[in-house]
């Protein structure tokens, strides 16, 4: 039963965005071709949620600046379990254009388990689909 | 007895309860689906209501630390109950009477308010500033669109209460009775000012955009409802899927409860028609090619142009009788 219920449940991924720093170049593709409007994450059941506590799957942008990263942690914490991450662009991994900078204070999985990363400067509007079907995938057996 | 069981019966299966939960979760499907589609998107699945209720099961509660616990838990719950009791007051012309008692019109308009309620409570009660913003909002919306609702009720019951004799009627069944033997009030000059001004009431009752500001989830991160997870959440969205079905249904015996024939499945199917078409006309089309407004706009909005269509409704009613 509770097998079934989760087959069923996987099928409603809400995404949360969550901008660490970020440039804004890979929110531009989660919140205008990626995922609503053009490319249509839509018909996978995902919506974007505005609130923490009604997220499924976190999508990670930026490199994690010193600033930010409490709020962060929090807005993490906020997100009921069962959760999964996915760390959108080169910026979560390394750093990317930003690496070696005083104010970053990434890799963020130093910080958050990272479950799906998508690289990229930006990643494209697939890749990003992708990762997003590969985080549903790793949050059915959460679930 | 029988009567009692005869109640807990609409109570829970037909037409309250599963029911109407099974309908209301099937048109915010299919109004999904729609505003998918004007976007030249895909869509999600018809289903993908009842998909999303079953995952917010499956999640954890999370309660805010300073949170005032009780009124919290308690608010998805008035809202919810509110609702499916207001449920089996909508007569299914044809199908199902209606609680046969004079003055469920009344009554009816105050468990509409219900919902709105419980989402005050609950957006003050989560303690949080976004919650609070939520409240205050709220409560402007619902003073703005309970006017004209107010008069178009009046002007409503007014006009079959003057064509039968009395004063004015406010029981919904004997409105809709009226209209049964006299034709519908669809059809009477006097009454569409009323009727537009109940199709502008309908999205702002709904919290569609562009009168999503209580929850404007891009500004005030979807306010009162904020801090609710799991299925506490559920209930909101089940109270919303109640209250769709409340709303239109209101309008289809207040405007339009002619039934097709004698066969009960039929009228069923008809009546399902008949919701799809308001569901289309005042929500649908209306969120696809608008954007949000302000809170003053709104109410200024709903101050305006709703109320003076229904009072032309009501003045015309009270000249021509």
């Amino acid at each position: 039963m509770t097998k079934l219920l989760s087959k069923i449940a996987k099928r409603s991924p809400w995404l949360y965005r969550i901008n660490a720093g970020s440039c804004n170049g890979c929110d531009v593709e989660l919140a205008t071709t990626a995922c609503i409007p053009r490319y249509d994450v839509e018909r996978l059941g995902c919506k974007y949620c505005g609130s923490p506590k009604h997220a499924d799957i976190v999508l990670i942008t930026g490199p994690l600046t010193a600033r930010v990263r409490e709020k962060v942690l929090r807005l993490y914490e906020e997100i009921p379990d069962p959760k999964v991450t996915v760390a959108i662009g080169v910026c979560p991994i390394s750093g990317g254009v930003f690496r070696d900078s005083y104010a970053i204070t990434g890799p963020i999985d130093n910080y958050i388990p990272v479950d799906v990363n998508v690289p990229g400067c930006p990643p494209r509007p697939q890749a990003i689909i992708d990762g997003i079907i590969e985080a549903i995938k790793i949050w059915e057996t959460r679930l | 007895m029988t009567d009692i069981g005869h109640l807990i019966f609409n109570l829970l299966i037909f037409p309250g309860g599963l029911f109407a939960i099974v309908l209301g979760l099937l048109l915010m499907g299919i109004d999904r689906k729609i505003v998918a589609r004007f976007q030249r998107r895909v869509g999600p699945p018809l289903y993908q209501p009842f998909i999303d209720l079953v995952k917010l099961t499956r999640k954890e509660i999370i309660v805010p630390e300073t949170a005032h616990l009780q009124a919290f838990r308690l608010a998805p719950l008035l809202g919810f109950a509110g609702m499916i009791v207001a449920v089996i007051l909508i007569p299914i012309a044809g199908v199902y009477q209606g609680l046969e008692f004079s003055g469920d019109l009344l009554v009816l308009l105050y468990l509409l308010s219900l919902p709105a309620i419980a989402l005050m409570i609950g957006g003050s009660a989560s303690s949080s500033p976004f919650g609070a913003v939520g409240f205050s909002r709220e409560m402007v919306m619902m003073m703005s669109y309970e006017l004209p609702l107010l008069l178009v009720l009046l002007t409503v019951a007014l006009k079959v209460g003057l064509k039968t004799g009395g004063i004015a009627t406010f029981s919904l069944s004997k409105i809709v009775g009226f209209q049964l033997e006299n034709g519908a009030l669809l059809f009477d000059y006097t009454m569409l000012p009323a009727l537009v001004a109940f199709l502008i009431f309908i999205p702002g009752t709904m919290g569609v955009v562009p009168f999503d500001i209580p929850e404007a989830e891009t500004e005030i991160v979807e306010g009162p409802i904020l801090e609710y997870s799991g299925s506490w959440l559920a209930l909101f969205k089940l109270t919303n899927a109640l209250k769709m079905v409340v709303v239109l249904g209101l309008a289809v015996a207040l405007f339009f409860p002619t039934p097709l024939g004698e066969n009960t499945m039929l009228n069923l199917l008809w009546y399902f028609l008949k919701y799809l078409i308001l569901l289309v006309i005042s929500i649908t089309i209306v969120r696809t090619s608008t954007g949000r407004i302000r809170i003053d706009q709104a109410f200024k909005f709903y101050l305006k142009y709703p109320t003076a269509l229904a009072l032309i409704s009501l003045v015309l009613t009270l000249v021509k009788g």
